[in-house]
């Protein structure tokens, strides 16, 4: 068999195989052949095709103005075109997209050659582009209508696309925007390493950033306050490589925590001085009076010390209006600790509390009756200067149990359980705080102080207190 | 016995100070502001240690910053820093290196033992 013969053959082979409309045109126009492509896409036979204007085909369903310009004015001049896109409604398969290449195709002595039209159906592919589109500027609509500045950043921390607001702030155009780096934007405040690393941890561990605040001063809008916070764009099987970060301006809301700090500070810094007065005003009272006073007012002393002490550690351990018992217990020991000295330098008091909550009302009397209890061990539990005190705070039931207890050398003739109307000032912060008292004590091995309070439960809304 | 200036803002509280520091057999040294104690500390008195609240009126860290220049003055100086305000890590900050801190309210007790450790360091 020759070898055109073969390459014919193979040739028509492949133009039936190929899955875009091919059709071969000659110099008029008229169609020549088309493969099965063709035929099946445009729901037509060779009958009705070969040897028709191209025009004419299917009730002139193909006399489409962009299709004559194509034929008649650019092909004329150019041996091919590509991705010509044709827009109709074909009276048979609706209203489609078609991308036409078109190629001059010369036979060796044929001057007139034929014109070979690939159409490819591209309607769903734009259909859908257009869908995408659509999307996205309804998600560019909700970017901007977001009050809060915020970008979408891809993988390589790059930003996607950035909301009004964020524009605004850092004077930039979304095309300036587009591409560029966090750390790149505005004077690079946001080049810092530690909120580089949390970045970084966002896309590949599914990591938000919840908080990281950054202050700085921005050209035009003076000294602010961000909260950064960052994570994954959520789509379906999590395939996401971007990340939305948002971009909270605090500076009022830090201003008004400095300014509380600032009266915190200033409130504290006044009543402890009245108190130094009035410590003051006792040493004065010391020097003037008999002997067997001056213990009871030393004691008046620490106690006014413990107070101010307090104070500092309920402003301190504060979370949302309730108080870190375990926290709380352990700065009193650890404050407590600074004081054993000298002759009780060999006492060691350890804490031992679960995560619980009291409320700030209670917070006072409950570290006043803790200093009583423990200072009562201190003073009393170890004439060799050597021993320890532990405090534990547990839940029980509805109740918390604070128990103060000491390997010293325990006590005699006291009774279990507390009076009711007792006088010392553990009976009153235990009555004060609605617990019960009961002791244990056995003569050589220590004592311990066992004070079951009602657990109050500290609503997160900061609403009143709540008795379980 | 020792040389001790107490720079404190409040009448009542630096004359009960000096009166507990009188009581245990130390000399004193008085001073209500930042001008008053830099007087003291810029003059030929013999002077081992300074006690100075941190908050002074009209200078919210004047305390420090008497410490601070003092101790560019008289390199042996011994510090002893009080204060009302919220005891944080910011405040502590402010502390020079080998100096004591003891917070307001402090009894005679605390205070003795306080210049009894400083004096003997």
């Amino acid at each position: 068999m020759p070898d055109n013969v073969v390459s014919d053959i193979a040739a028509s082979e492949i133009v039936e195989t190929v899955p875009s409309a091919l059709i071969i045109l000659d110099r008029n126009l008229n169609i020549s052949s088309a493969n099965r492509a063709f035929y099946q896409t445009f729901r037509t036979s060779p009958g009705e095709t070969e040897g028709c204007l191209i025009y004419d085909l299917g009730n002139r369903q193909w006399d489409i103005p962009a299709l004559r310009t194509l034929l008649e004015s650019v092909i004329p001049h150019r041996a091919s075109v590509e991705g010509f896109e044709v827009e109709h409604d074909f009276p048979t398969i609706g209203r489609r997209t078609m991308l036409v290449n078109a190629r001059k195709i010369f036979r060796p002595g044929d001057h007139d050659g034929f014109i070979l039209l690939a159409i490819e159906d591209v309607s769903e592919e734009r259909a859908a582009r257009k869908e995408s589109n659509r999307n996205w500027q309804l998600t560019q609509s909700i970017v901007d209508t977001i009050r809060d500045p915020l970008v979408v950043l891809e993988d390589d921390m790059t930003v996607v696309t950035a909301s009004k607001a964020f524009l605004t702030i850092f004077g930039i155009t979304q095309a300036e925007a587009h591409g560029r780096r966090v750390s790149e934007l505005g004077q690079h405040q946001w080049d810092v390493p530690a909120l580089r690393h949390l970045m970084e941890k966002v896309l590949p561990e599914n990591k938000p950033i919840e908080s990281f605040e950054i202050e700085d001063d921005f050209p035009g809008l003076g000294r602010r306050v961000f909260n950064l916070s960052a994570r994954k764009i959520a789509q379906p099987g999590n395939h996401s490589h971007r990340m939305l970060l948002v971009f909270e301006d605090i500076t009022d809301r830090k201003q008004r925590e400095r300014d509380a700090l600032t009266l915190a500070n200033e409130i504290s810094h006044r009543i402890k001085n009245n108190l130094q007065i009035v410590v003051g005003l006792i040493a004065f009272e010391i020097k003037s009076t008999s002997a067997a006073s001056v213990p009871g007012l030393k004691a008046m002393q620490a106690r006014i010390g413990a107070i101010a002490q307090l104070y500092d550690l309920v402003s301190q351990s504060s979370r949302g209006g309730a108080i870190a018992v375990d926290a709380y217990l352990g700065q009193i020991a650890k404050a407590m600790s600074a004081s054993l000295i000298g002759d009780k330098s060999g006492i060691e008091i350890r804490v031992k509390a679960e995560p619980l909550e009291i409320d700030p009302d209670r917070a006072v009397p409950f570290g006043l009756l803790v200093n009583e209890l423990v200072t009562n061990s201190i003073k009393h539990a170890f004439p060799g200067g050597v021993g320890h005190v532990l405090l534990s705070v547990e839940r029980v039931g509805d109740e918390i149990e604070l128990v103060v207890a000491d390997d010293g050398i325990g006590m005699k003739d006291k009774p279990a359980v507390l009076e009711k109307r007792g006088s010392d000032y553990v009976a009153i912060f235990v009555r004060q705080l609605s617990g019960t008292l009961t002791r244990g004590s056995t003569e050589g091995s220590g004592t311990s102080i066992r004070v079951r309070l009602p657990l109050l439960l500290v609503p997160s809304d900061g609403a009143e207190p709540l008795a379980a | 016995m020792a040389v001790i200036l107490v720079v404190e803002d409040d009448f009542f509280i630096r004359e009960v100070a000096e009166m507990m520091i009188l009581g245990w057999g130390h000399e004193i040294l008085s001073a209500c502001d930042v001008p008053e104690a830099l007087a003291h500390l810029r003059s030929e008195q013999h002077i081992d240690a300074l006690f100075t609240d941190v908050y002074l009126k009209r200078e919210v860290h004047g305390g420090a910053d008497v410490a601070r220049q003092g101790m560019l003055l008289r390199p042996e100086l011994r510090v002893l820093y009080t204060t009302a305000n919220r005891v944080t890590d910011a405040l502590h900050a402010l502390f020079a290196a080998g100096t004591r801190f003891l917070p307001k309210p402090y009894t005679e007790d605390q205070l003795g033992l306080s210049v009894q450790n400083l004096l003997i360091a």
